[in-house]
Protein backbone atom coordinates (compact mmCIF):
# COMPACT_ATOMS: atom_id res chain seq x y z
CA UNK A 1 0.00 0.00 0.00
CA UNK A 2 1.56 3.30 -1.16
CA UNK A 3 1.08 6.42 0.69
CA UNK A 4 1.17 10.00 -0.20
CA UNK A 5 1.05 11.77 3.05
CA UNK A 6 0.29 15.18 2.62
CA UNK A 7 -1.09 17.24 5.87
CA UNK A 8 -3.44 17.65 8.43
CA UNK A 9 -5.35 20.59 8.15
CA UNK A 10 -7.60 22.20 10.43
CA UNK A 11 -10.51 19.87 11.54
CA UNK A 12 -7.84 16.77 11.40
CA UNK A 13 -8.73 15.64 8.59
CA UNK A 14 -5.59 13.40 6.83
CA UNK A 15 -5.41 14.16 3.31
CA UNK A 16 -3.87 11.90 1.24
CA UNK A 17 -3.35 10.52 -2.24
CA UNK A 18 -5.23 7.54 -2.60
CA UNK A 19 -8.05 6.06 -0.83
CA UNK A 20 -7.40 4.06 2.00
CA UNK A 21 -8.75 2.48 5.82
CA UNK A 22 -6.26 2.51 8.28
CA UNK A 23 -7.00 1.51 11.44
CA UNK A 24 -5.88 3.93 14.05
CA UNK A 25 -6.97 1.97 17.11
CA UNK A 26 -8.73 -1.02 17.96
CA UNK A 27 -11.59 0.67 17.08
CA UNK A 28 -11.41 3.54 14.99
CA UNK A 29 -10.88 3.52 11.62
CA UNK A 30 -10.27 6.44 9.25
CA UNK A 31 -11.34 6.98 5.79
CA UNK A 32 -8.23 9.26 3.73
CA UNK A 33 -9.27 11.26 1.42
CA UNK A 34 -8.34 11.29 -1.97
CA UNK A 35 -6.07 14.59 -3.28
CA UNK A 36 -4.91 14.72 -6.54
CA UNK A 37 -1.51 13.29 -6.47
CA UNK A 38 0.30 16.47 -7.85
CA UNK A 39 2.10 17.43 -4.83
CA UNK A 40 5.12 15.06 -4.09
CA UNK A 41 6.08 16.76 -1.12
CA UNK A 42 6.06 14.12 1.59
CA UNK A 43 7.65 14.55 4.39
CA UNK A 44 9.28 12.88 7.32
CA UNK A 45 7.50 11.06 9.48
CA UNK A 46 5.60 13.92 11.86
CA UNK A 47 3.62 13.34 14.97
CA UNK A 48 0.71 15.21 14.51
CA UNK A 49 -2.62 15.48 16.63
CA UNK A 50 -5.30 15.22 14.60
CA UNK A 51 -8.96 14.71 15.41
CA UNK A 52 -10.49 11.22 14.22
CA UNK A 53 -13.88 11.85 13.09
CA UNK A 54 -15.62 10.84 16.42
CA UNK A 55 -13.82 13.34 18.27
CA UNK A 56 -11.39 11.87 19.67
CA UNK A 57 -8.11 13.59 20.13
CA UNK A 58 -5.13 11.12 19.39
CA UNK A 59 -1.48 11.76 19.01
CA UNK A 60 -1.08 10.04 15.81
CA UNK A 61 2.25 8.85 14.31
CA UNK A 62 2.40 8.76 10.66
CA UNK A 63 5.30 6.70 9.44
CA UNK A 64 4.17 6.53 6.18
CA UNK A 65 5.73 7.78 2.75
CA UNK A 66 7.36 5.90 -0.07
CA UNK A 67 7.55 6.81 -3.08
CA UNK A 68 9.18 10.22 -2.28
CA UNK A 69 11.75 11.38 -4.14
CA UNK A 70 15.15 11.43 -2.76
CA UNK A 71 16.87 11.72 -5.97
CA UNK A 72 14.57 14.64 -8.06
CA UNK A 73 14.66 14.34 -11.80
CA UNK A 74 18.15 17.03 -12.24
CA UNK A 75 19.52 14.09 -10.29
CA UNK A 76 19.67 16.13 -7.14
CA UNK A 77 18.91 14.62 -3.57
CA UNK A 78 17.55 16.40 -0.97
CA UNK A 79 20.17 18.19 0.44
CA UNK A 80 21.76 18.97 -2.94
CA UNK A 81 24.28 16.63 -3.56
CA UNK A 82 24.71 13.93 -6.58
CA UNK A 83 24.15 10.75 -6.41
CA UNK A 84 27.94 9.81 -6.22
CA UNK A 85 28.59 13.02 -3.99
CA UNK A 86 30.06 12.52 -0.59
CA UNK A 87 29.08 15.03 2.17
CA UNK A 88 31.83 17.74 3.36
CA UNK A 89 34.48 16.01 5.03
CA UNK A 90 36.24 17.90 8.03
CA UNK A 91 38.99 16.29 10.79
CA UNK A 92 41.32 17.65 12.99
CA UNK A 93 43.98 15.96 15.40
CA UNK A 94 44.57 16.50 18.74
CA UNK A 95 41.30 18.21 20.42
CA UNK A 96 41.54 16.56 23.93
CA UNK A 97 45.06 16.97 25.38
CA UNK A 98 44.72 14.69 28.13
CA UNK A 99 44.79 11.66 26.06
CA UNK A 100 47.28 10.15 23.83
CA UNK A 101 45.47 10.47 20.54
CA UNK A 102 42.64 12.08 19.98
CA UNK A 103 40.86 13.16 16.84
CA UNK A 104 37.29 15.33 15.81
CA UNK A 105 35.87 14.01 12.06
CA UNK A 106 32.75 15.27 10.35
CA UNK A 107 30.69 13.82 7.85
CA UNK A 108 28.45 16.69 6.76
CA UNK A 109 26.18 17.26 10.14
CA UNK A 110 27.28 14.03 11.75
CA UNK A 111 30.14 15.41 13.81
CA UNK A 112 32.19 12.47 15.95
CA UNK A 113 35.00 12.91 19.00
CA UNK A 114 37.47 9.97 19.39
CA UNK A 115 40.25 9.40 22.15
CA UNK A 116 42.64 7.05 22.48
CA UNK A 117 44.46 6.36 25.72
CA UNK A 118 47.28 3.88 26.06
CA UNK A 119 48.96 1.57 25.54
CA UNK A 120 48.76 1.56 28.85
CA UNK A 121 48.70 -1.02 31.62
CA UNK A 122 45.89 -3.31 31.63
CA UNK A 123 43.35 -2.32 34.38
CA UNK A 124 41.46 -5.53 35.00
CA UNK A 125 44.44 -8.42 35.49
CA UNK A 126 42.04 -10.99 34.53
CA UNK A 127 41.70 -9.78 30.92
CA UNK A 128 44.86 -9.40 30.01
CA UNK A 129 46.65 -10.91 27.28
CA UNK A 130 50.25 -12.33 27.00
CA UNK A 131 51.10 -12.23 23.27
CA UNK A 132 48.90 -9.25 22.38
CA UNK A 133 47.54 -5.48 23.57
CA UNK A 134 44.17 -5.52 24.62
CA UNK A 135 42.09 -3.50 22.62
CA UNK A 136 38.76 -1.81 24.36
CA UNK A 137 36.38 0.32 22.48
CA UNK A 138 33.17 2.36 24.23
CA UNK A 139 30.75 4.20 21.73
CA UNK A 140 28.37 6.89 23.04
CA UNK A 141 26.12 9.05 22.18
CA UNK A 142 25.66 12.55 24.04
CA UNK A 143 22.19 13.47 24.84
CA UNK A 144 21.43 15.99 22.27
CA UNK A 145 23.08 14.52 19.40
CA UNK A 146 19.91 13.48 17.52
CA UNK A 147 17.15 15.80 16.50
CA UNK A 148 14.80 15.02 19.29
CA UNK A 149 16.68 14.86 22.56
CA UNK A 150 16.82 11.86 24.24
CA UNK A 151 18.47 10.67 27.46
CA UNK A 152 20.69 7.67 26.46
CA UNK A 153 21.08 4.70 28.75
CA UNK A 154 24.66 3.61 28.46
CA UNK A 155 25.21 0.06 27.24
CA UNK A 156 22.06 -0.08 25.58
CA UNK A 157 21.87 -2.33 23.21
CA UNK A 158 22.95 -0.29 20.09
CA UNK A 159 25.69 1.41 21.30
CA UNK A 160 27.09 -1.89 22.88
CA UNK A 161 26.81 -2.92 19.04
CA UNK A 162 28.32 -0.48 17.63
CA UNK A 163 31.31 -0.35 19.67
CA UNK A 164 32.24 -4.02 19.50
CA UNK A 165 31.63 -3.46 15.80
CA UNK A 166 34.85 -0.71 15.91
CA UNK A 167 36.72 -2.39 18.11
CA UNK A 168 36.66 -5.50 15.82
CA UNK A 169 37.69 -3.20 12.85
CA UNK A 170 40.29 -1.30 14.63
CA UNK A 171 41.72 -4.84 16.02
CA UNK A 172 42.10 -6.11 12.34
CA UNK A 173 44.38 -3.29 11.77
CA UNK A 174 46.60 -2.71 15.22
CA UNK A 175 49.77 -4.18 15.17
CA UNK A 176 48.64 -5.32 19.00
CA UNK A 177 51.74 -8.50 18.75
CA UNK A 178 54.53 -5.42 19.09
CA UNK A 179 52.46 -4.62 22.73
CA UNK A 180 51.55 -7.52 24.65
CA UNK A 181 50.38 -6.87 28.55
CA UNK A 182 49.19 -3.76 27.26
CA UNK A 183 45.65 -2.04 26.89
CA UNK A 184 44.46 0.58 24.32
CA UNK A 185 41.27 2.16 25.04
CA UNK A 186 39.19 3.90 21.79
CA UNK A 187 36.27 5.98 23.55
CA UNK A 188 33.94 7.30 20.78
CA UNK A 189 31.34 10.33 21.62
CA UNK A 190 28.85 11.25 18.83
CA UNK A 191 28.36 14.81 19.20
CA UNK A 192 25.62 15.16 16.19
CA UNK A 193 24.33 12.58 14.47
CA UNK A 194 23.07 12.94 10.92
CA UNK A 195 23.41 9.76 9.50
CA UNK A 196 26.96 7.86 9.15
CA UNK A 197 27.87 7.69 12.60
CA UNK A 198 29.12 4.66 12.52
CA UNK A 199 31.29 5.32 9.23
CA UNK A 200 32.51 8.54 11.03
CA UNK A 201 33.66 6.67 14.27
CA UNK A 202 35.53 4.46 12.35
CA UNK A 203 37.23 7.03 10.50
CA UNK A 204 37.99 9.52 13.63
CA UNK A 205 39.34 6.47 15.45
CA UNK A 206 41.75 5.84 12.62
CA UNK A 207 42.75 9.67 13.08
CA UNK A 208 43.21 9.21 16.92
CA UNK A 209 45.20 5.99 16.78
CA UNK A 210 47.48 7.61 14.37
CA UNK A 211 47.40 10.96 16.51
CA UNK A 212 48.72 8.33 19.47
CA UNK A 213 51.56 6.83 17.46
CA UNK A 214 50.14 3.49 17.52
CA UNK A 215 51.36 1.29 15.27
CA UNK A 216 48.89 0.22 12.68
CA UNK A 217 49.06 -1.99 9.15
CA UNK A 218 47.30 0.54 7.42
CA UNK A 219 44.70 3.51 7.89
CA UNK A 220 41.09 1.90 8.33
CA UNK A 221 38.36 4.10 6.27
CA UNK A 222 34.76 3.63 6.41
CA UNK A 223 31.86 5.25 4.10
CA UNK A 224 28.10 4.11 3.76
CA UNK A 225 26.33 4.07 0.17
CA UNK A 226 22.39 2.79 -0.29
CA UNK A 227 20.18 2.55 -3.23
CA UNK A 228 17.00 4.49 -3.72
CA UNK A 229 14.57 5.57 -6.31
CA UNK A 230 16.68 3.04 -8.27
CA UNK A 231 19.87 5.45 -7.98
CA UNK A 232 22.98 3.80 -5.87
CA UNK A 233 23.54 6.53 -3.33
CA UNK A 234 27.16 7.61 -1.36
CA UNK A 235 26.76 8.64 2.11
CA UNK A 236 23.53 8.59 3.19
CA UNK A 237 22.24 11.21 6.11
CA UNK A 238 19.70 10.66 8.11
CA UNK A 239 16.23 11.29 6.23
CA UNK A 240 17.70 9.47 3.21
CA UNK A 241 18.58 6.17 6.21
CA UNK A 242 15.05 6.26 7.24
CA UNK A 243 13.67 6.14 3.83
CA UNK A 244 14.07 2.11 4.34
CA UNK A 245 16.30 1.69 1.63
CA UNK A 246 19.71 -0.61 1.92
CA UNK A 247 22.05 1.02 3.55
CA UNK A 248 25.30 -0.58 3.10
CA UNK A 249 28.49 0.34 5.33
CA UNK A 250 31.88 -0.71 4.19
CA UNK A 251 35.22 -0.23 5.88
CA UNK A 252 38.33 -0.67 4.28
CA UNK A 253 42.29 -0.81 4.41
CA UNK A 254 43.01 1.50 1.64
CA UNK A 255 46.23 0.91 0.69
CA UNK A 256 46.10 -3.30 1.42
CA UNK A 257 42.85 -2.88 -0.53
CA UNK A 258 41.32 -4.83 1.83
CA UNK A 259 37.54 -5.27 3.03
CA UNK A 260 37.38 -5.31 7.15
CA UNK A 261 34.01 -4.29 7.98
CA UNK A 262 30.51 -4.91 5.72
CA UNK A 263 26.81 -4.60 7.06
CA UNK A 264 24.10 -3.75 4.70
CA UNK A 265 20.48 -4.13 6.21
CA UNK A 266 17.19 -4.30 4.49
CA UNK A 267 17.55 -6.11 1.31
CA UNK A 268 18.95 -5.55 -2.45
CA UNK A 269 19.42 -7.68 -5.60
CA UNK A 270 23.10 -9.11 -5.86
CA UNK A 271 24.38 -7.10 -9.07
CA UNK A 272 22.67 -4.07 -7.51
CA UNK A 273 24.60 -4.94 -4.43
CA UNK A 274 28.34 -4.93 -6.12
CA UNK A 275 27.18 -1.75 -7.50
CA UNK A 276 26.25 0.01 -4.21
CA UNK A 277 29.42 -1.97 -2.48
CA UNK A 278 31.88 -1.15 -4.85
CA UNK A 279 30.26 3.00 -4.55
CA UNK A 280 30.60 2.63 -1.01
CA UNK A 281 34.25 1.67 -1.17
CA UNK A 282 35.12 4.67 -3.59
CA UNK A 283 33.82 6.55 -1.06
CA UNK A 284 35.94 4.76 1.24
CA UNK A 285 39.07 5.60 -0.61
CA UNK A 286 38.39 9.41 -0.74
CA UNK A 287 38.73 9.65 3.06
CA UNK A 288 41.47 7.85 3.12
CA UNK A 289 42.78 10.36 0.81
CA UNK A 290 41.82 13.21 2.84
CA UNK A 291 42.84 11.62 6.01
CA UNK A 292 46.30 11.24 4.75
CA UNK A 293 46.30 14.93 3.93
CA UNK A 294 45.43 15.19 7.20
CA UNK A 295 47.86 13.79 9.06
CA UNK A 296 50.88 15.29 6.40
CA UNK A 297 50.00 18.37 7.39
CA UNK A 298 50.11 17.93 11.27
CA UNK A 299 53.48 16.15 10.45
CA UNK A 300 54.49 19.00 8.75
CA UNK A 301 54.10 21.03 11.46
CA UNK A 302 55.18 18.80 13.66
CA UNK A 303 58.73 18.91 11.82
CA UNK A 304 58.33 23.28 11.48
CA UNK A 305 57.77 23.57 14.79
CA UNK A 306 60.77 21.59 15.92
CA UNK A 307 62.74 23.59 13.77
CA UNK A 308 63.68 20.39 11.09
CA UNK B 1 45.50 9.36 36.30
CA UNK B 2 49.48 8.87 37.67
CA UNK B 3 49.19 9.68 41.36
CA UNK B 4 52.11 12.98 42.02
CA UNK B 5 55.58 12.51 43.79
CA UNK B 6 56.46 13.42 47.00
CA UNK B 7 58.89 16.04 44.83
CA UNK B 8 55.97 17.12 42.97
CA UNK B 9 53.75 17.76 45.51
CA UNK B 10 55.97 19.22 47.42
CA UNK B 11 56.64 21.79 44.62
CA UNK B 12 53.16 22.54 43.91
CA UNK B 13 52.56 23.66 47.38
CA UNK B 14 55.49 25.99 48.16
CA UNK B 15 54.53 26.85 44.95
CA UNK B 16 51.26 28.14 45.82
CA UNK B 17 52.80 29.41 48.93
CA UNK B 18 54.54 32.08 46.76
CA UNK B 19 52.00 32.92 44.75
CA UNK B 20 53.10 31.24 41.25
CA UNK B 21 51.65 27.99 40.04
CA UNK B 22 53.01 25.28 37.87
CA UNK B 23 51.78 27.53 35.45
CA UNK B 24 52.85 30.39 35.90
CA UNK B 25 49.64 31.77 36.99
CA UNK B 26 48.92 33.92 40.31
CA UNK B 27 46.55 32.40 42.97
CA UNK B 28 43.78 34.00 41.92
CA UNK B 29 43.93 33.71 38.21
CA UNK B 30 41.80 32.22 35.73
CA UNK B 31 42.88 30.24 33.16
CA UNK B 32 42.50 31.43 29.48
CA UNK B 33 38.57 31.45 28.50
CA UNK B 34 37.17 30.64 24.77
CA UNK B 35 33.73 30.57 24.17
CA UNK B 36 32.53 28.94 20.92
CA UNK B 37 28.72 29.45 20.92
CA UNK B 38 26.18 27.71 18.40
CA UNK B 39 28.11 24.10 18.60
CA UNK B 40 25.12 22.14 17.92
CA UNK B 41 22.82 23.74 15.40
CA UNK B 42 20.21 21.46 16.15
CA UNK B 43 19.85 22.86 19.83
CA UNK B 44 17.88 25.85 20.26
CA UNK B 45 20.86 26.88 21.95
CA UNK B 46 24.47 25.33 22.53
CA UNK B 47 28.64 27.03 23.83
CA UNK B 48 31.39 25.10 23.88
CA UNK B 49 33.86 26.60 26.91
CA UNK B 50 37.51 25.90 26.89
CA UNK B 51 39.57 26.89 30.13
CA UNK B 52 42.77 25.96 29.29
CA UNK B 53 42.41 21.92 28.93
CA UNK B 54 39.36 21.69 30.48
CA UNK B 55 36.52 20.92 27.46
CA UNK B 56 32.78 21.45 27.98
CA UNK B 57 29.77 21.39 25.67
CA UNK B 58 26.03 23.02 26.80
CA UNK B 59 23.07 22.48 24.87
CA UNK B 60 19.93 23.78 25.67
CA UNK B 61 16.45 22.21 23.91
CA UNK B 62 13.02 24.03 24.63
CA UNK B 63 9.97 21.35 24.36
CA UNK B 64 6.48 22.19 24.91
CA UNK B 65 5.12 20.96 28.15
CA UNK B 66 2.74 20.86 31.15
CA UNK B 67 3.92 22.55 33.88
CA UNK B 68 3.65 21.51 37.47
CA UNK B 69 0.55 21.76 39.10
CA UNK B 70 2.01 23.35 42.38
CA UNK B 71 3.61 26.16 40.00
CA UNK B 72 1.09 26.15 37.23
CA UNK B 73 2.89 29.94 36.14
CA UNK B 74 6.27 28.51 36.11
CA UNK B 75 7.99 26.50 33.46
CA UNK B 76 10.43 24.01 33.74
CA UNK B 77 14.21 23.62 33.50
CA UNK B 78 16.54 19.89 33.49
CA UNK B 79 19.67 20.03 33.98
CA UNK B 80 22.14 16.71 33.64
CA UNK B 81 25.61 16.45 32.73
CA UNK B 82 27.30 13.77 31.03
CA UNK B 83 31.12 12.58 31.90
CA UNK B 84 32.07 11.25 28.56
CA UNK B 85 35.00 8.56 28.79
CA UNK B 86 36.93 10.36 26.35
CA UNK B 87 38.09 13.11 28.82
CA UNK B 88 38.90 10.43 31.43
CA UNK B 89 39.19 6.84 30.87
CA UNK B 90 37.54 6.01 34.04
CA UNK B 91 34.80 7.14 33.00
CA UNK B 92 33.69 4.28 30.78
CA UNK B 93 30.77 2.80 30.97
CA UNK B 94 28.86 4.03 34.55
CA UNK B 95 32.50 5.16 35.97
CA UNK B 96 31.34 8.43 35.11
CA UNK B 97 28.66 8.44 36.70
CA UNK B 98 29.01 9.87 40.50
CA UNK B 99 30.38 12.69 39.28
CA UNK B 100 27.70 13.29 36.87
CA UNK B 101 25.56 13.07 39.40
CA UNK B 102 27.63 15.81 41.71
CA UNK B 103 27.77 17.98 39.08
CA UNK B 104 24.42 17.98 38.08
CA UNK B 105 22.90 18.78 41.32
CA UNK B 106 25.31 21.25 42.43
CA UNK B 107 24.44 23.64 39.37
CA UNK B 108 20.54 22.32 39.57
CA UNK B 109 20.98 23.75 42.94
CA UNK B 110 22.74 26.96 42.03
CA UNK B 111 20.59 28.01 39.13
CA UNK B 112 16.94 26.29 39.76
CA UNK B 113 16.42 27.92 43.37
CA UNK B 114 14.72 26.29 46.32
CA UNK B 115 12.05 23.72 45.95
CA UNK B 116 9.30 26.22 45.72
CA UNK B 117 11.24 27.55 42.37
CA UNK B 118 11.96 30.69 44.38
CA UNK B 119 14.91 32.35 44.04
CA UNK B 120 16.14 31.00 40.79
CA UNK B 121 18.44 32.20 38.76
CA UNK B 122 16.49 31.42 36.05
CA UNK B 123 13.34 33.24 35.78
CA UNK B 124 11.21 30.25 35.33
CA UNK B 125 8.11 32.51 34.92
CA UNK B 126 8.57 33.93 31.70
CA UNK B 127 8.94 30.27 30.32
CA UNK B 128 5.18 29.76 31.02
CA UNK B 129 2.64 30.11 28.15
CA UNK B 130 -0.66 29.38 29.14
CA UNK B 131 -1.37 29.50 32.96
CA UNK B 132 -1.77 25.57 33.99
CA UNK B 133 -1.59 23.92 30.62
CA UNK B 134 1.53 24.93 28.43
CA UNK B 135 4.97 25.78 29.26
CA UNK B 136 8.34 25.57 27.78
CA UNK B 137 10.59 23.06 29.40
CA UNK B 138 13.76 23.49 28.84
CA UNK B 139 16.43 20.76 28.94
CA UNK B 140 20.11 21.70 29.50
CA UNK B 141 22.65 18.67 28.75
CA UNK B 142 26.25 19.44 29.43
CA UNK B 143 28.92 16.91 28.10
CA UNK B 144 32.35 16.88 29.72
CA UNK B 145 34.75 16.29 26.68
CA UNK B 146 38.27 16.95 28.24
CA UNK B 147 38.83 17.28 31.99
CA UNK B 148 41.66 19.06 33.04
CA UNK B 149 40.03 20.52 36.83
CA UNK B 150 37.43 22.97 37.59
CA UNK B 151 34.47 21.54 36.06
CA UNK B 152 31.82 22.96 37.37
CA UNK B 153 33.10 26.74 36.44
CA UNK B 154 33.49 25.27 32.89
CA UNK B 155 29.90 24.05 33.00
CA UNK B 156 28.97 27.23 34.67
CA UNK B 157 29.88 29.14 31.85
CA UNK B 158 29.13 26.98 29.10
CA UNK B 159 25.40 26.65 30.56
CA UNK B 160 25.29 30.52 30.63
CA UNK B 161 26.84 30.96 27.27
CA UNK B 162 24.27 28.41 25.78
CA UNK B 163 21.25 30.47 27.59
CA UNK B 164 22.71 33.19 26.05
CA UNK B 165 22.33 31.95 22.60
CA UNK B 166 19.00 30.31 23.33
CA UNK B 167 16.42 31.55 20.79
CA UNK B 168 12.35 30.00 21.75
CA UNK B 169 10.01 30.44 19.13
CA UNK B 170 7.23 32.57 20.47
CA UNK B 171 4.06 31.27 20.99
CA UNK B 172 0.83 32.43 20.16
CA UNK B 173 -2.30 31.31 21.74
CA UNK B 174 -5.07 31.01 19.75
CA UNK B 175 -8.85 30.60 20.64
CA UNK B 176 -9.06 26.87 21.82
CA UNK B 177 -5.80 25.22 20.93
CA UNK B 178 -2.49 26.55 21.15
CA UNK B 179 -0.76 26.93 17.78
CA UNK B 180 3.16 27.90 17.83
CA UNK B 181 4.16 30.26 15.24
CA UNK B 182 7.94 30.10 14.40
CA UNK B 183 9.02 33.32 12.77
CA UNK B 184 9.73 35.27 15.78
CA UNK B 185 12.35 34.04 17.86
CA UNK B 186 13.41 35.47 21.36
CA UNK B 187 16.01 35.00 23.03
CA UNK B 188 15.38 33.64 26.49
CA UNK B 189 17.71 35.72 29.09
CA UNK B 190 18.01 35.66 32.73
CA UNK B 191 19.53 37.30 35.49
CA UNK B 192 22.96 35.45 35.48
CA UNK B 193 25.01 33.52 37.46
CA UNK B 194 28.62 33.18 37.68
CA UNK B 195 29.94 30.15 39.52
CA UNK B 196 33.24 30.51 40.79
CA UNK B 197 35.79 27.73 42.84
CA UNK B 198 38.11 28.54 45.46
CA UNK B 199 40.19 25.56 46.67
CA UNK B 200 42.20 25.03 49.65
CA UNK B 201 45.67 23.27 49.98
CA UNK B 202 47.53 23.50 52.73
CA UNK B 203 47.92 26.55 54.76
CA UNK B 204 46.05 29.31 54.48
CA UNK B 205 46.21 29.99 50.76
CA UNK B 206 43.44 29.94 48.36
CA UNK B 207 43.59 29.02 44.90
CA UNK B 208 41.24 29.83 41.87
CA UNK B 209 40.57 27.51 38.95
CA UNK B 210 42.48 24.48 39.72
CA UNK B 211 43.97 22.15 37.48
CA UNK B 212 43.59 18.13 38.13
CA UNK B 213 47.16 18.28 39.82
CA UNK B 214 46.21 20.87 42.00
CA UNK B 215 43.30 19.56 42.45
CA UNK B 216 44.36 15.96 43.36
CA UNK B 217 46.34 17.91 46.26
CA UNK B 218 43.44 20.05 47.63
CA UNK B 219 41.74 18.99 50.94
CA UNK B 220 38.58 21.06 50.59
CA UNK B 221 36.75 23.32 47.84
CA UNK B 222 34.32 25.48 47.73
CA UNK B 223 32.54 26.42 44.95
CA UNK B 224 30.05 29.56 45.20
CA UNK B 225 27.41 31.28 42.65
CA UNK B 226 27.31 34.59 42.62
CA UNK B 227 25.19 36.36 40.37
CA UNK B 228 25.94 39.74 38.93
CA UNK B 229 24.27 41.65 41.63
CA UNK B 230 26.92 40.56 43.72
CA UNK B 231 24.43 37.94 45.72
CA UNK B 232 25.13 34.49 46.48
CA UNK B 233 22.87 32.07 44.63
CA UNK B 234 24.37 28.31 45.50
CA UNK B 235 26.90 27.28 47.66
CA UNK B 236 28.75 24.07 47.43
CA UNK B 237 31.62 22.70 49.20
CA UNK B 238 33.29 20.07 48.42
CA UNK B 239 36.45 17.72 49.90
CA UNK B 240 36.16 16.00 53.08
CA UNK B 241 38.28 18.20 55.55
CA UNK B 242 37.42 20.32 57.86
CA UNK B 243 37.37 24.07 57.51
CA UNK B 244 36.84 26.89 59.59
CA UNK B 245 34.05 29.19 59.50
CA UNK B 246 35.75 32.20 59.40
CA UNK B 247 38.42 30.36 56.24
CA UNK B 248 34.44 29.91 54.53
CA UNK B 249 34.14 33.60 54.96
CA UNK B 250 36.90 34.49 53.64
CA UNK B 251 36.90 32.33 50.68
CA UNK B 252 33.65 33.65 49.71
CA UNK B 253 34.95 37.09 49.61
CA UNK B 254 37.46 36.20 47.91
CA UNK B 255 35.07 34.30 45.10
CA UNK B 256 32.65 37.39 45.09
CA UNK B 257 36.04 39.27 44.05
CA UNK B 258 37.15 36.83 41.71
CA UNK B 259 33.74 36.43 40.02
CA UNK B 260 33.29 40.06 38.99
CA UNK B 261 36.01 40.15 36.65
CA UNK B 262 34.97 36.57 35.19
CA UNK B 263 31.59 38.21 34.95
CA UNK B 264 32.57 40.50 32.31
CA UNK B 265 35.42 38.35 31.08
CA UNK B 266 33.09 35.86 30.35
CA UNK B 267 30.18 38.59 29.40
CA UNK B 268 32.89 39.95 26.44
CA UNK B 269 33.37 36.77 25.53
CA UNK B 270 30.05 35.39 24.44
CA UNK B 271 29.09 38.59 23.03
CA UNK B 272 32.96 38.04 21.04
CA UNK B 273 31.36 34.52 19.78
CA UNK B 274 27.75 35.42 19.08
CA UNK B 275 29.69 38.18 16.97
CA UNK B 276 31.50 35.57 15.52
CA UNK B 277 28.30 33.55 14.46
CA UNK B 278 26.91 36.36 12.89
CA UNK B 279 29.45 36.92 10.88
CA UNK B 280 29.80 33.40 10.04
CA UNK B 281 26.27 33.48 8.83
CA UNK B 282 26.01 36.34 7.01
CA UNK B 283 28.97 35.69 5.09
CA UNK B 284 28.21 32.17 4.64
Amino acid sequence: MKLRFVGVDRSGAVWASEPVFIKMSKREIVKLTLLSAQSNSATTPTKTTTTIRGGARRLLTLCVWTDMEYVNPEGLRLDGRRPMEMRQLRGEIGVVSRADGSAVFEMGNTKVIAAVYGPREVQNRSQQLNDQALVRCEYSMANFSTGDRMRRPKGDRRSTEISLVIRQTMEACILTHLMPRSQIDIFVQVLQADGGTRSACINAATLALADAGIPMRDLVTSCGAGYLNGTPLLDLNYVEDSAGGPDVTVGILPKLDKVTLLQMDAKLQMDTFENVMQLAIEGCKAVASYIREILLENTKQLESRRGV
Amino acid sequence: MVGLSLGEQNFIKGGIAQDLRTDGRKRLTYRPISVETGVIPQASGSARVKLGATDVIASVKAELGKPNPSHPDKGKVYIYVDCSPTAEPTFEGRGGEELSLELSSALQRCLLGGKSGEGAGIDLSSLSIVKGKVCWDLYIDGLVVSSDGNLLDALGAAIKAALSNTAIPKVQVAANASSDEQPEVDVSDEEFLQFDTTGVPVGRHYIVDATTEEESQMSSAISVSINRQGRICGLTKRGGAGLDPSVILDMISVAKHVSEQLINKLDSEIAAAEARDEEDEMDS
